[in-house]
């Protein structure tokens, strides 16, 4: 099963759990009724938001942590002059 | 069949005091790469003589007009028939032909794909070796994005990437975060292409793989972890264009794009 039905499948599930709790077909145990129908109507914001913020946080992170390697560049300009040298010795064409 | 009785096995008796008795090809696509490929080939070939491996390279050039042939030839002499074959192809062909075209030529059992513009050091190759022997994965691939390995390995440096400004940076961090989201793969550099491979591996996840360029890459490394394979990452450091400056146009962004929603359709 690709990741797309996947993803559709479970996501359907929960949409309908949620429209049937929202339109007051399912109830949701131990919370008052009036609480809820504040509450709900504002998941799907909320999950928009959440993610957002989420996201942003990553890239933001993401960029902050990306690692320049300055002394890689160095050594290998310094290996491919090593290499050139090694090589001429060894009847290979090298500019 | 018993490891000592492989003809690898039977050849380093007597030369070499390892126990690694595993033959490791590298898979070497060129176009164009008269300059670099000697010199590549002598780090290679270094990391490899220090390292007491058996190895071969495998160059697959696609009719490069520049000579890389012939240069191909001349380090052949230097080194060995036995160790440079050269696998020329009609055209430029791409790269996912490429790699099948080369496996056709492997006698080892564990190959190593990587560039071969200086962007991949080899000298990380035999941490890629220490981690696939310590935990029996079926491959390793390198990540630019990480500072240590997973599973641990504690000679691992830091990853990183010489020659890309804050945008460059953005923007890879950004296409990371799309594809890990989209299809959460369990690797941190879906794009990279620094991997060792076991043989059969490859074999399989090649010929189910459809799509081009380094979407190409990403849909490998998908596919294996659908298929269950296990996979471990070591930090590599990537020195991106070390003649010239690092390009990404906006049909590149857009393609990308494209290549994340069709996995995420058909894996």
């Amino acid at each position: 099963m690709a990741r797309l039905h996947q993803v559709s499948i479970y996501s359907s599930i929960l949409i309908l759990i949620y429209l049937l709790v929202l339109f007051e077909a399912l109830p949701i145990p131990f919370i008052d009724a009036s609480v809820a129908q504040e509450i709900l109507p504002v998941i799907p914001w909320w999950l928009l938001v959440s993610f957002g913020s989420y996201s942003l946080w990553s890239l933001g992170w993401g960029v902050f942590t990306f690692r320049d390697c300055p002394e890689a560049y160095h050594e290998l300009l310094q290996e491919i002059n090593e290499a050139k040298n090694d090589l001429r010795s060894r009847a290979v064409t090298v500019d | 069949m018993n490891p000592f009785a492989s003809p690898v096995s039977l050849n380093m008796q007597g030369q070499y005091n390892t126990p690694n008795t595993h033959k490791y090809s590298v898979i070497l696509p060129t176009y164009n790469e008269r300059k670099n490929l000697p010199i590549i080939i002598w780090l290679l070939a270094k990391v490899f003589e220090e390292h007491q491996l058996a190895w071969e390279i495998i160059i697959v050039d696609d009719a490069s007009p520049d000579g890389t042939q012939e240069v191909a030839i001349e380090l052949a002499r230097a080194y060995g028939e036995d160790k440079i074959l050269l696998k020329p192809r009609a055209g430029k062909l791409g790269l996912g032909t490429a790699y099948i075209h080369g496996l056709e030529f492997c006698t080892g059992d564990f190959v190593i794909i990587m560039d071969a513009d200086f962007s991949h050091h080899p000298k990380f190759i035999p941490q890629f070796i220490r981690l696939q022997q310590a935990h029996n994965l079926d491959i390793v691939t390198g990540t630019r994005y990480r500072s240590t390995s997973t599973p641990y390995l504690s000679e691992t440096q830091p990853g990183g990437v010489h020659g890309w400004d804050l945008k460059r940076k953005l923007v890879s961090r950004g296409a990371n975060f799309l594809a890990a989201t989209v299809l959460n793969p369990g690797v941190s550099d879906l794009t990279g292409s620094f991997r060792l491979y076991r043989l059969p591996v490859l074999r399989h996840i090649i010929t189910l793989t459809q799509s081009r360029g380094y979407v190409f890459q990403m849909e490998m490394m998908v596919r294996a972890r659908a298929l269950g394979y296990t996979v471990g990452e070591v930090p590599i450091t990537f020195v991106d264009r070390i003649f010239g400056e690092s390009k990404l146009g906006a049909d590149e962004v857009v393609g990308y794009a494209k290549g994340v929603w069709q996995l995420f359709k058909s894996v």
